[in-house]
């Protein structure tokens, strides 16, 4: 009798579950089957202009797509806005089932791995305009899609990581502009000592971590062939820019959020806090900052130069199209589109930054606070591009924390990683 | 107490033997076809250098994967996390579980809000109370407020590995207990009152009823219980992500960490197939032994 | 005598209270912490140290919740996929678990070992084969794909659990129910599952609950804006560079809502348990 009545509600709610989603089911595939006539084409695209609720840039790209199938009739742009969680896994997935999508908006992190997989088209092979396209844009956001001679996709849109600094941080050491170069650099932190604010804070000791530093300094992850980390990485010039980090760390005026303590005040809540001077980080965070913090107005400077200059990290996404796309002529259609003004003007708005030169200008003139990224990126260099390429994050990630721990010297970590990228370029 | 299957009565012994069948093969094609045969596809995959995008042009390279984990360090750290998290996390989780079922076995106005709180960290999602957990524990979070209010000299629980798995088994626990709470009360509710009432009659003590008419009446609950948090233990992974990322370097990485890492992070799946199959052999060999402990898995009446 | 046992039964239940009051506070807790979260702008999610009463207090989160996504439309797929799965998953699992416990058949103890198994392989490794065998069967993007798989992957946990608490029933009430020429089918529906009420609203809790709250299955086959589960809509509140804490909190506890009714309703068999005239039969 019980089990009777248990079974009874379980099925009444099914029944009603059921007949509450029977309607919107109905309608959503009448409305699909009626906007399909034979000749016309659906591109499907993933991306994660989503951003975490934060509607901005996909409330831009909307009317975008629309002018696109406007100017195309017979192409649908079928946008599905991914979780960034796990996206990799769900590509992944879907890569193994023949189910990618025909556009993908990639991590610039991503294309050696998938291109080598054969997942992504090599864009210089399909695209017979190709080179129009590829000399248009900032060479380092270019150079960030090759892998093994051929181009697996264009740059979408770009960031690097500049200085940022706080104003009151900046007072308490008695400067009237952030510091510009490695020596000034330290100078602050030799003003800091004592007060309660760290000099500088990072999240990690990966490459967008560390090599701004390095290439700053004047030193190298390879050589300029992407052959050999040995002789490079561990060179005089590279470990003395990361041992002058070191020296901070030891010094007290870094927090150990740098190799890896998760229960560190974050950099985005640091630096605002007043817990942190410096940071290093990416357009995005003026937003971001804009909504948490509306009483905070850093400033964004060049990273400090060294002997190398000043050199920045290159990160943004791409345009990708997969192998397995049955519509490759209204997918070319599509990138191309992505790379005029009308796109990367109108995404800029949303702390998108342009990768087409022409167009960066003038968005550093429409939104200045984007002028210090654009100086920035016209000297930033791309990580490395191999298949493997978060094999060496890990790698630099475990032997640095040694160094900063003080297990071992600068130098044994940095020759130890070198030893162990080597063979990782070699394939 | 001896039991015998039931003598067949009515019927051919053919149709008898066939009732199990009948009573077991909804059920299992349906697991044959969606979970066997996925779990023989990715120990086929652990024999391979695999392609993920063609899998015909993966290379056959044997037991390599199998070889390389044994000579991966990060391997072995991954897997005495887990085995300590595991250790950590059970013991509380049933005794604290067990504990509570009994207080709350009674029947009372209050037993339902209880039953409520104690539940509701179960249903809370893994994600939200990881993060939750993380400011906890955080080098100004509210642990270290509650242990020194002055935060002269805070710990840094995340920036070490047993103080980190420390904090990591904490959340297990905390999230744990209702769930062992829920299974002991339905055993407990299991248990016939007339028993009960039968011993109380004879004079016995509250712990005298307890091991001579719950303890046997909850004895398979107890195994699964046991086994279930063993195997949950060492499949330990969203917590682990979400607090320490498997940091710093590596050092509080758990074998499903590692194992997304290299599977989903660098696209190793021959590996990260290997290592699965690995931890599947460990917990196995784990959960036979008990079993055999608790006398659950054999025939009961002989 | 009877007065001294009045005080110990006295002292007892305070002890008991105290302790259950207690050990309720500190589970409750961190839930509470993100309850008062839910109400922060995001200005003053996850404050150091933390910040008990939201001060100022907004309900912009669950305002937004509401209404960025489709989140009517995404509660309504998640209570069809988890009550159908649910259901199924309960059904069929108590189908194996009676056969595991009653009947002596070759290969019993082999093929209860293979069910276990379905519970020791970490199940991230099966995503990629799942998903291909999905799309042999055309089931992806759709409900019947969620469904299929959830049923699947619930059977080990609830045949084990199912058949642990069916040992435990006397075999001798099956004996004089036989002998009153009951077949096994009768047996099962009349005798085993009302005798095992407090097990199959446990089931039936724990499945409900790991349906409702799966993700990565869910994100790896539904494409769909309109087929999108509960935990997809709430992970697109984390973005690449910055999550909005206040918003995943106040989407999270809407999602709980049907957990937390789910656990009262079934819980209730809990309380009744097994009358003495029941195992009389």
């Amino acid at each position: 009798m019980k089990h009777a009545r248990l079974l009874g509600a379980a099925a009444a709610v099914m029944a009603l579950a059921l007949a509450g989603c029977g309607t919107g089911t109905a309608a959503s595939s009448a409305s699909t089957a009626g906007s399909a006539p034979a000749e016309k084409v659906e591109l499907t695209f993933w991306g994660t202009y989503g951003n975490g609720g934060n509607s901005a840039q996909t409330t831009a790209l909307a009317p975008l797509i629309d002018s696109f199938e406007k100017a195309n009739p017979g192409i649908t742009i079928n946008y599905v806005d991914m979780p960034y969680d796990q996206l990799k896994q769900t590509l992944t997935t879907a890569a193994a089932g023949g189910e990618l999508p025909d556009l993908l908006r990639s991590d610039i992190g991503w294309i050696a791995q998938y291109g080598k997989l054969g997942a992504f088209a090599a864009l210089d092979q399909a695209m017979p305009d190709f080179t129009t396209y590829a000399d248009a844009v900032y060479p380092g956001t270019l150079a960030a899609n090759a892998w093994d001679g051929h181009y697996y996709g264009l740059p979408l849109d770009t960031n690097t990581r500049v200085l940022v600094t706080s104003p009151e941080a900046l007072k308490a050491a008695g400067l009237s502009k952030p510091p510009a170069t490695f020596a000034e650099f330290t100078a602050m932190a030799g003003k800091l000592k004592g007060t309660k604010i760290k000099a500088f804070a990072d999240g990690g000791l990966g490459q967008w971590n560390i090599m701004p530093w390095i290439w700053s300094g004047g030193g190298a992850l390879t050589d300029d062939a992407v052959t050999k980390a040995s002789g490079y990485l561990d060179s005089a010039t590279s470990v003395a820019a990361v041992q002058m980090l070191v020296d901070l760390y030891k010094d007290g005026q870094i927090p150990n959020l740098i190799i890896g303590n998760q229960g560190a005040t974050g950099t985005s809540d640091g630096l605002p806090g007043g817990n942190y001077a410096s940071i290093l980080d990416g357009p995005w965070m003026v937003d971001i900052w804009k909504q948490q913090y509306p009483k905070f107005t850093p400033n964004y400077s060049p990273v400090p130069a060294g002997e190398g200059g000043s050199v920045s990290v290159i990160g943004g996404e791409s345009i990708v199209m997969s192998t397995s796309t049955t519509h490759a002529e209204a997918a070319l259609k599509f990138i191309r589109f992505t790379q005029t003004e009308e796109f990367q003007l109108a995404m800029a708005a949303t702390g998108q930054m342009p990768v087409v030169e022409t167009v960066g200008t003038k968005a550093a003139e429409q939104y200045p606070y984007l002028a210090a990224f654009t100086e920035q990126l016209k000297t930033a260099k791309a990580r490395l591009n191999i298949p493997e390429a978060s094999k060496v994050d890990t790698i630099l990630n475990n032997h640095l924390t040694e160094a900063f721990k003080g297990s071992v010297t600068v130098q044994e970590a940095l020759t130890a990683a070198a030893a162990e990228i080597d063979p990782l370029l070699a394939k | 107490m001896t039991r015998r299957e039931a003598a067949p009565a009515a019927g051919g012994a053919s149709r008898q033997a066939l009732t199990p069948w009948l009573f077991l093969a909804p059920g299992l094609v349906l697991f044959l076809v969606a979970i066997i045969y996925p779990i023989l596809s990715a120990a086929q995959m652990s024999l391979y250098d695999w392609n993920v995008l063609s899998a015909a042009s993966s290379k056959f390279i044997g037991f390599d994967n199998y070889v390389r984990a044994f000579h991966d360090p990060v391997f072995w750290t991954a897997l005495a996390n887990s085995g300590a998290y595991m250790v950590l996390t059970v013991p509380p989780q049933i005794i604290l579980g067990l504990g509570i079922a009994l207080l709350l076995k009674a029947k009372s106005p209050a037993q339902p809000v209880y039953r409520v709180l104690f539940y509701l960290p179960v249903v809370t999602s893994w994600v939200v109370v990881s993060l939750l957990f993380k400011y906890l524990f955080a080098d100004e979070g509210l642990i270290n407020w509650l242990m020194d209010p002055s935060m002269a000299a805070p710990i840094s629980w995340l920036s070490s590995r047993w103080a980190a798995m420390v904090a990591i088994a904490a959340l297990g626990i905390w999230k744990g207990i209702g769930w062992s709470m829920m299974i002991f009360l339905a055993a407990l509710q299991g248990i016939p009152a007339a028993l009960e009432e039968a011993a109380t009659m004879d004079g016995a003590n509250r712990w005298q009823r307890f091991r001579v008419v719950s303890l046997p009446a909850i004895w398979p609950a107890m195994a699964f219980v046991l086994v279930m948090l063993v195997i949950g233990g060492f499949n330990v992974f969203i917590s682990v992500l979400l607090m320490t990322g498997g940091g710093p370097a590596q050092s509080t990485e758990v074998v499903l960490t590692y194992m997304y890492s290299v599977a989903f992070g660098d696209l190793d799946f021959g590996y990260g197939s290997a290592i699965a199959v690995l931890l599947t052999l460990v917990v196995f060999v784990l959960a036979m032994v008990q079993l055999r402990v608790y006398r659950t898995d054999e025939e009961v009446s002989e | 005598m009877r007065m001294s046992r009045t005080v110990r039964t006295g002292t007892a239940a305070v002890v008991r209270h105290a302790f259950l009051i207690v050990s309720a506070a500190l589970m409750v807790t961190p839930f509470l912490y993100m309850i008062s979260t839910s109400f922060k702008s995001q200005a003053y999610v996850l404050t150091v140290p933390p910040q008990f009463i939201p001060n100022p207090a907004t309900i912009d989160n669950y305002v937004q919740v509401w209404n960025t996504q489709n989140f009517g439309r995404y509660f309504a797929n998640s209570l069809l996929v988890a009550v159908t799965s649910t259901f199924l998953s309960v059904l069929l699992s108590s189908m194996m678990a009676y056969a595991f416990a009653r009947f002596e058949f070759r290969g019993r103890k082999l093929l209860f070992r293979i069910v276990l198994l379905g519970l020791m392989v970490p199940t991230m490794m099966l995503i990629i084969p799942q998903f291909i065998l999905a799309k042999g069967f055309g089931l992806l993007d759709s409900y019947l794909g969620l469904i299929v798989f959830y049923v699947a992957g619930n059977l080990s946990l609830n045949t084990y659990l199912l058949r642990s608490f069916f040992i435990s029933i006397p075999n001798e009430l099956d004996q004089a129910m036989q002998v009153d020429g009951a077949g096994a089918w009768t047996r099962f529906t009349r005798l085993i599952l009302p005798l095992s009420t407090p097990a199959l609203a446990t089931t039936t809790i724990f499945t409900f609950l790991a349906t409702w709250d799966e993700f990565a299955w869910a994100a790896t086959i539904i494409r769909d804006a309109d087929l999108r589960t509960l935990p997809i809509a709430i992970r697109l509140f984390q973005g690449a560079n910055a999550t909005q804490w206040g918003l995943v909190f106040a989407a999270s506890l809407i999602a709980i809502i049907p957990v937390i009714a789910v656990f009262l309703i079934f819980q209730r068999y809990f309380v009744q348990g097994l009358t003495a005239g029941a195992v009389k039969g």
